[in-house]
C-alpha cells in the first residue's frame, strides 16, 4: 500500500486555491460537514453517554461504555471480523487480479463486453443477490443437487449457515472491487516493459513479480482497501449466509441499535472502529512514505 | 432562451403538482408504523378507498426496533403495532396517546380474556391487533420422536437440524422455564443461571433468524424450530407434515396492539383505521394472510374449519401460557450473554 499517492509538498503543478476553487468545493465541503463530520461528531459525544430504561440517551459522562469494548467477548470478535475480511480480501486479490489482468489485455470490444459482465450484477439489490446464494447454496439447493446429480458426493454437502459460506458471500459481494481498479492499473500498463522484461533475460515469473506487480500495485493497493474495510463492517452476509451464528462487529454494532437499544455502547465501538482504521491508515502512509525516501 | 424554454414544462409539472395535492380528497393521511408482514395490502387499500385517507406504511423487524425509532423521533407516526411489552413500557414512560373507545363501534368484537390484560390494565392506551405464541415446529417426515418440551428439542440427536428465533429475550425465556423459573425475573442472577443451559444449546442450533425462520425449514436445511406461531402456521397450511407443540415447560404468549404515540397528527384517522381494523371482515383478511390467534370473536366466526383447526394459529392446550413484562435494561444482560454464547461457538 505504498504506492497511495501522500498529500504531496513537492508536487509542481500544485497552486494556491483561488476563491474559484473554494467556490467549486464547496458542494463536497458541506456535504463532508453535514454527513461525515457531524455524525461522527454525535458519535462521539453519545459514546459517552449512558442509556435510561427505555432505551433513550441520557447525557452524563461516563468512560463505561469503552471499557466494556475492551471486553475479552468485543475484541475477539473485532479479532475474528479482522480474519474473515483479510481471508476475503486474500481471496479476492488471488481471483480478482487474474480477472483484471485478462479484462484490461483484451482487444476494446472485448474489454467492454467483459467489463459490463462485472457490472451487470450491481443492477440487481445486493440482498436479492444474497437470496439467490441461499438458494444455490441450500441443502436442497442448486449446487447439492448437481453434485448429487454428477455423484460427486455421497449426501449434501453443509454449506449454508456455516463460516464458507459467509467467506463465499462475502467474496462474492466485494471481488468486483477488486477487479475495477486492478483493471484501471493494468490497463495503463505499457505492455512493452514486459516484453523489454522478458529480453533482458527475465523468466515470466521475474517478469510478474518484479515488473507486473510493482506497476499495478497502485490498483491492488486500491482494491485492498476497497475490499478490506468495508468486509470487516458487513452484517447482512453473516446473518443471511452464516444463519447469524457468527457475530462480525457490524452485526454487534446493528444489535447494539436495534436490540439491546444501546446506542452509547454502538457509539463507542463505532469510535473505537473508526480510530482503529485512522491509524492504519495512517501508519501504512508513514511506511510508504519511509519507503520513498 | 432554450434553457428556459426546457424549464417550463417542469415548472408547469410543478404548479400543477401542487393543486392536484390541495385538490386531494379531505381523508389526509395516515403514518403507520407496523411490523413487516403484518397488514395486508389488501386492508390498506381498502381503508384508502373507503376512507380517501393515503396510509405510509413503514416497518420494522423487533419491537425493539421500533422502540429505537419512535424515540429517535425518526418520523411522525399515526399509529404503531407494539407487542405487549414494549407497549407496556411505552405507557409507563408517558409516550401514548390514549384511545377512546367511543371512536371504535367494533371494539366490542374483541374477546375479553384479551382485555385489561397486565400491559395494560385499564385498556387505556392499546387494541389487540393479533395474538400468538413461540413454540416448537417439527418437521414430522424427518423427525420421528415426539418432540414436546425444550429439553427434547435440544437433545444431541437434532445437532444441526434447529433454527430458533434471533432473539435473545426469547432464547432466556425458554432456558428459565426448563429450570422453572418465572420468565418476568429477569434478574442479572437469573439471567447469569440460564448460562449453561444456553451453552449446551448453542452447539445444538443451525441458525438464528427472526424474520422468516420458516424459510430454512421448508428449505430443509433444517428440521426443527423455536418460532413465532404465525410461521409454523403457514408451514402447516404448506405441509401438513410441519407439526407445532406449545412445549411442555410452558410457553411465551404475545399480544401485539395498535396504539397511538404520543405526539401523533393525525389522532382520528388512527382511530378510524384501528375500528377498520377490528370490523371482522377486514380482520378475517388479516388473519387469512398471516394465520397468528386473532381475538376478534366477530372475525373468528368467519374463518373456515381448517383455519381455526390450524394447531399453530389455535392450540388447544393446558401448557402454562405467560405474557412478557417490560424488564428495563436486563435487555443489556441478555444481550451481553447471546453475544457471548455466539462467541463462544
Amino acid at each position: 500500500m505504498q504506492a497511495l499517492p501522500a498529500a504531496d509538498a513537492e508536487n509542481p503543478h500544485a497552486r494556491r486555491a483561488t476563491p474559484m476553487g473554494w467556490w467549486l468545493l464547496a458542494p463536497m465541503l458541506i456535504w463532508l460537514a453535514l454527513f461525515v463530520v457531524a455524525p461522527l461528531l454525535i458519535l462521539v459525544v453519545y459514546s459517552f453517554c449512558s442509556r435510561d430504561d427505555l432505551g433513550r440517551v441520557v447525557f452524563d459522562f461516563t468512560w463505561t461504555n469503552y471499557a466494556r469494548v475492551f471486553d475479552e467477548t468485543y475484541l475477539k470478535i473485532l479479532a475474528r471480523s479482522v480474519g474473515y475480511a483479510a481471508l476475503t480480501t486474500v481471496i479476492c486479490v488471488a481471483a480478482g487480479f487474474p480477472a483484471g489482468w485478462y479484462i484490461a489485455r483484451r482487444p476494446p470490444a472485448v474489454r467492454d463486453r467483459l467489463l459490463l459482465l462485472v457490472m451487470i450484477p450491481f443492477w440487481t439489490s445486493f440482498l436479492i443477490r444474497t437470496y439467490a446464494w441461499i438458494a444455490i447454496l441450500k441443502s436442497e439447493g442448486l449446487l447439492n443437487a448437481t453434485l448429487l446429480a454428477a455423484r460427486v458426493v455421497p449426501q449434501p454437502l453443509e454449506l449454508l449457515y456455516t463460516p464458507v459460506a459467509v467467506v463465499i458471500g462475502l467474496v462474492y459481494a466485494y471481488l468486483p472491487f477488486m477487479i475495477l481498479p486492478v483493471y484501471g492499473s493494468a490497463e495503463k500498463l505499457d505492455n512493452a516493459l514486459v516484453e523489454a522484461a522478458h529480453d533482458l533475460g527475465a523468466g515470466p515469473l521475474r517478469a510478474f513479480s518484479e515488473v507486473i506487480i510493482p506497476l499495478t500495485w497502485p490498483g491492488i493497493a486500491a482494491g485492498v482497501l476497497l475490499v478490506f474495510v468495508p468486509a470487516i463492517g458487513m452484517f447482512a452476509i453473516t446473518d443471511l449466509m452464516g444463519g447469524a451464528k457468527v457475530a462480525m462487529i457490524g452485526n454487534v454494532i446493528q444489535n447494539q441499535v436495534f436490540k439491546a437499544r444501546n446506542l452509547p455502547f454502538a457509539a463507542a465501538l463505532g469510535v473505537v472502529f473508526t480510530l482503529l482504521f485512522v491509524a492504519s491508515y495512517l501508519a501504512l502512509q508513514w511506511r510508504g512514505r519511509r519507503a520513498r525516501a | 432562451m432554450k434553457m428556459l424554454r426546457s424549464l417550463l414544462p417542469l415548472t408547469l409539472a410543478a404548479a400543477f403538482g401542487v393543486a392536484t395535492a390541495a385538490a386531494a380528497p379531505k381523508g389526509g393521511k395516515l403514518n403507520l408504523f407496523g411490523w413487516s408482514e403484518y397488514v395486508p395490502q389488501a386492508v390498506i387499500d381498502g381503508f384508502t378507498a373507503e376512507t380517501g385517507v393515503k396510509v405510509n406504511y413503514e416497518t420494522y423487524a423487533s419491537g425493539e426496533e421500533m422502540l429505537a425509532k419512535l424515540l429517535a423521533g425518526g418520523g411522525s407516526y399515526d399509529l404503531i403495532q407494539p407487542p405487549d411489552y414494549i407497549a407496556e413500557a411505552l405507557i409507563k414512560g408517558g409516550l401514548l396517546t390514549p384511545v377512546d373507545q367511543a371512536k371504535l363501534p367494533h371494539f366490542g368484537n374483541l374477546m375479553p380474556e384479551y382485555l385489561n390484560m397486565p400491559h395494560d390494565p385499564e385498556q387505556k392506551f392499546t387494541v389487540p391487533f393479533m395474538v400468538g405464541t413461540v413454540g416448537i415446529v417439527v418437521n414430522t417426515e424427518k423427525v420421528t420422536t415426539p418432540v414436546t418440551s425444550y429439553a427434547e428439542l435440544f437433545s444431541a440427536a437434532n445437532k444441526n437440524r434447529i433454527v430458533v428465533l434471533d432473539d435473545g429475550r426469547e432464547l432466556v425465556t425458554a432456558a428459565l422455564y426448563t429450570q422453572g423459573k418465572d420468565l418476568n425475573a429477569m434478574t442479572a442472577e437469573n439471567i447469569a443461571g440460564t448460562r449453561p443451559v444456553l451453552a449446551a444449546w448453542f452447539k445444538l442450533i443451525k441458525l438464528f433468524d427472526s424474520d422468516s425462520p420458516k424459510t430454512a425449514l421448508l428449505n430443509g436445511d433444517v428440521d426443527l424450530g423455536l418460532v413465532w406461531c404465525g410461521e409454523a402456521a403457514i408451514l402447516h397450511n404448506e405441509d401438513k407434515k410441519f407439526r407445532y407443540v406449545l412445549p411442555k415447560e410452558g410457553a411465551h404468549l404475545f399480544i401485539d396492539l395498535l396504539a397511538i404515540p404520543k405526539d401523533a397528527r393525525n389522532v382520528d384517522n388512527a382511530h378510524l383505521f384501528i375500528d377498520y381494523l377490528l370490523r371482522p371482515e377486514v380482520s378475517k383478511l388479516v388473519s387469512d394472510e398471516f394465520p397468528y390467534t386473532n381475538p376478534n370473536a366477530a372475525a373468528r366466526k368467519l374463518l373456515t374449519p381448517e383455519q381455526l383447526a390450524n394447531p399453530a394459529s389455535y392450540p388447544v392446550t393446558d401448557r402454562k401460557l405467560d405474557t412478557f413484562r417490560h424488564i428495563g435494561d436486563s435487555g443489556a444482560a441478555i444481550d451481553e450473554l447471546i453475544t457471548d454464547l455466539k462467541n463462544a461457538n
